[in-house]
């Protein structure tokens, strides 16, 4: 009985390196799945070490040593295939061989044999799919279990006397294979445990990263400004919770968060030496507030230590910085460190990114107001030319029209903004259809339905235009008899419909097709109010072109 | 008196040109045209001296205009527009002068010398016409613009000329010399002008004549004269 304790003490000092492996880096290859070179042979020196080491703190008895020497060799087996066991074995087997004893060579082969067990488990877990299980306690018990009484066989087969041999094995066997299989499985638990940890702190860490990205990413889109700064400054802090957050541009901090913010004010130049650095060289800057203490330049009672500077790039250029600080008496986490560090990376894309929107948007305003300038000439030159005949017979009309032109090209002018009512953009292609109907005369009729209902509904601005001037350019201008032109706005399953018919049917493309300017209208209201809204173009050629603009009915209007 | 001719689409326009016109007291305005092919029909009957022409007009504008006009009939031109742009392609295109619209009687007294100094040096009006990728036809109260490409082949009789598509039947304006010297297609008989990309087969008869078969299963007669031509043509 006292053979067994024995047996268990040493087992614990053997769980107690393990312990203490499990913590090191080489625990990294215990993660499952395929070995490379350098794993493989650090697997083996380890377990050979181990199983070494159950040897030498065996216990002496009858002329032959009880030990735990199984454990390395099974596990080898179990953790890196049959032949990782089988060289851990043989290896671990040989040195007992070369201590002596009438059991030497009995045990020299079952320990080889107990590796290739391990190493056969493994096998058959793998073939079934069932990698995990090879972590599992249970799983180490028995299969030391099975090595065990195989290597007592083994022992009553080979070691001879016999006599002795069944003598020894009557003290040895329960002892051994108890110490022997316990052993094995808290072992395994161990690893086990260590490496579901790891897995945790790295999940918990990506959620935070993503929780992060997520929520700041919406904020930068808005753009890079004080206010964004400030909002995201908060959001950083309180996901990594480090002391404080700053946000700098290449001048001055634009928002600060956190500890100390009694002196480090938004608005402040920035001073620090670490955040210039980091500024004219673009790159990382880290105080570790070990090697190297935060000064703050403001306050000798600051309260920060340690610093983390990371600037944030707009194509080449470095435009602010991102800085993460920890109170003295806190430890800069490596983890916030390497954080902040790809936090500052997602946000220079991001930033590339919203000026790309915003030349975008501004390539958009400057293609409306081109439109504008394009077609007022034409229309304008068109429109003195008629009033100059007109003038001559009816000095009335003329004025009327003289009026209608300065109406037009005064609303065209101050028009901003982005919506107006439906009431404003009918009187405004108002002014233009009268014109036109001056210039075409008998040529063009217009006629107008609209659902009054909807006269106080805000559209985006321009909406309408566009396609009264595609209607008298492409369809009544190109058509050599009579033209008609209908302006329709009615409601129709919630949405509302503003439509613009002709019946020259000349200008048959699908809106993509479409002049600049129609096009412009049906991206404006799909960015505004979303993709099932917009333009559509109906058409038979020579029949009818039919306009129809859909935009959703608003309670607001 | 200069023999002019007015083309413009708006009405106004036009009147208001004919004012001007009649104010300089150096033309004889035959009349004003609102379309092309009202005009080109103009143009054979009266045969003006000068057009003022309009660019932009339905379906055919004033240079398809030009494109459409036998050498042999080509007036003066002097584009009146309102724009600027094509004022310069006007230009390139050697015309005699253009105006703006609206148009100032003082400049229109430039254009006066300008077209007299040009009629009283007997110069030829050689316009550097684009070929014509459309034909344009007449098609119940519109004018239908029948591409090249679908033309089988044209033939004229006693009504005028004819475009045979797979369509049908067109009647045009145009006549054969102008498709010949304007177009892709090729003279096979006096009447007859074929698309060479609708040629099935040529048949050869025994007395020099030939025949065509169209893919469309039509035969159309080829001619000793234009056979000769029809084969450099399609390298035979």
């Amino acid at each position: 009985m006292s053979l067994i304790f024995q047996l268990f003490q040493q087992t614990a000092v053997i769980i107690v390196i393990a312990y203490l492996f499990s913590k090191s880096p080489a625990m990294d290859c215990l993660s499952g799945g395929r070995l490379q070179r350098r794993q493989w042979l650090l697997l083996y020196i380890v377990f050979s070490s181990f199983s070494i080491l159950g040897t030498y703190t065996g216990l002496p008895i009858q002329g032959a040593i009880a030990n735990t020497r199984a454990i390395g060799a099974v596990l080898a087996g179990l953790i890196g295939g049959p032949i990782l066991g089988l060289s851990v074995g043989l290896t671990a087997g040989l040195h007992r061989f070369s201590l002596g004893g009438f059991t030497a060579f009995s045990c020299g082969v079952s320990t080889t044999v107990e590796g290739l067990i391990g190493g056969l488990v493994y096998l058959y877990l793998v073939r079934r799919k069932k990698p995990e299980q090879l972590f599992h306690p249970f799983v180490a018990f028995s299969a030391t279990l099975i090595a065990e009484v195989l290597q007592m066989s083994i022992i009553l087969l080979l070691a001879r006397p016999f006599g002795d041999a069944v003598a020894l094995v009557k003290v040895i066997a329960v002892p051994m294979i108890c110490a022997n299989s316990i052993g094995a499985a808290l072992f395994i638990s161990m690893v086990r445990d260590q490496k579901r940890v790891r897995d945790k702190v790295g999940a918990r860490f990506s959620a935070k990263a993503f929780s992060v990205a997520d929520r700041t990413l919406g904020i930068l889109s808005r753009g890079f400004s004080p206010e964004t700064a400030r909002e995201m400054a908060e959001v950083i802090r309180q996901e990594t919770g480090v002391g404080a957050v700053a946000i700098t541009d290449r001048e001055e901090i634009l928002a600060f968060s956190g500890i100390g913010d009694d002196h480090h004010h938004a608005g402040n130049p920035v001073v620090t030496k670490w955040s210039r650095q980091a500024l004219r060289e673009n790159k990382v800057v880290f105080v570790d507030g070990y090697d190297e203490h935060f000064q703050c330049p403001l306050s000798n009672n600051c309260p920060l230590g340690s610093a983390l500077v990371v600037p944030l790039q707009l194509d080449q250029d470095v435009v602010g910085t991102i800085s993460l600080y920890e109170p003295k008496t806190k430890l800069f986490l490596n983890i916030n460190r390497s954080f902040g560090e790809g936090l500052a990376t997602i946000f220079s894309h991001q930033l590339l990114r919203s000026r790309f929107e915003e030349q975008k948007s501004l390539l958009n305003q400057s293609e409306l107001k081109l439109l504008q300038a394009q077609v007022n000439p034409h229309f304008l030159f068109n429109t003195l030319n008629t009033i100059m005949a007109v003038v001559r017979k009816d000095a009335d009309q003329a004025r009327e029209l003289l009026l209608q032109l300065s109406n037009f090209f005064r609303t065209n002018l101050k028009r901003e903004g982005n919506l107006v009512t439906l009431r404003e953009e009918l009187a405004h292609i108002g002014s233009y259809l009268e014109i036109e109907k001056a210039r075409f005369g008998e040529r063009l009729t217009v006629d107008q339905e609209i659902d009054p209902m909807l006269l106080d509904l805000k559209i985006p601005i321009f909406t309408l235009q566009p396609l009264i001037e595609n209607a008298i350019k492409h369809g009544i201008a190109d058509l050599l008899d009579q033209g008609q032109i209908w302006v329709r706005a009615y409601r129709q399953q919630g949405v509302v419909v503003i439509e613009v018919e002709d019946n020259a049917g000349s200008y048959c493309k699908p809106i993509d097709g479409q002049g600049l300017g129609m096009r412009l209208v049906d991206q404006r209201i799909k960015n505004v109010y979303g993709s099932e809204f917009g333009l559509t173009v109906d058409c038979e050629p020579q029949q009818k072109t039919l306009v129809q603009v859909k935009l959703p009915l608003r309670d607001d209007k | 008196m200069i023999r002019a001719l007015i083309i413009d689409d708006e009405q106004h326009a036009r009147e208001e040109l004919e004012h001007l016109i009649a104010e300089t007291g150096a033309f004889e305005v035959l009349g004003s045209c609102a379309n092309a092919i009202d005009a080109l029909r103009r143009i054979r009957t009266e045969k003006p001296e000068l057009l003022f022409l309009d660019i932009e007009m339905p379906v055919l504008n004033g240079f398809e205009l030009l494109a459409m006009i036998e050498d042999e009939l080509m007036p003066h031109v002097v584009f009146v527009t309102a724009y600027n742009e094509h004022a310069l392609k006007a230009f390139e295109e050697k015309t005699l002068d253009y105006l703006l619209k609206p148009v100032s009687p003082e400049r229109l007294l430039k254009t006066v010398n300008k077209v007299r100094e040009a009629i009283r040096r007997g110069e030829l009006p050689r316009y550097q016409v684009e070929s014509l990728r459309h034909v344009p036809c007449q098609f119940a109260n519109r004018i239908k613009l029948v591409p090249v490409a679908d033309v089988e082949y044209v033939f004229s009789d006693l009504t005028g000329i004819h475009l045979v598509t797979a369509e049908g039947q067109f009647f045009t304006e145009l006549t054969l010399k102008v498709l010949e010297e304007r177009t892709s297609l090729l003279r096979c008989q006096r009447q007859y002008l074929v698309n060479s990309e609708m040629i099935d087969e040529i048949r050869l008869l025994d007395n020099g004549l030939a025949e065509i078969k169209t893919r469309l299963g039509n035969t159309l007669p080829v001619s000793r004269r234009y056979l000769r031509q029809l084969k450099v043509h399609l390298d035979l």
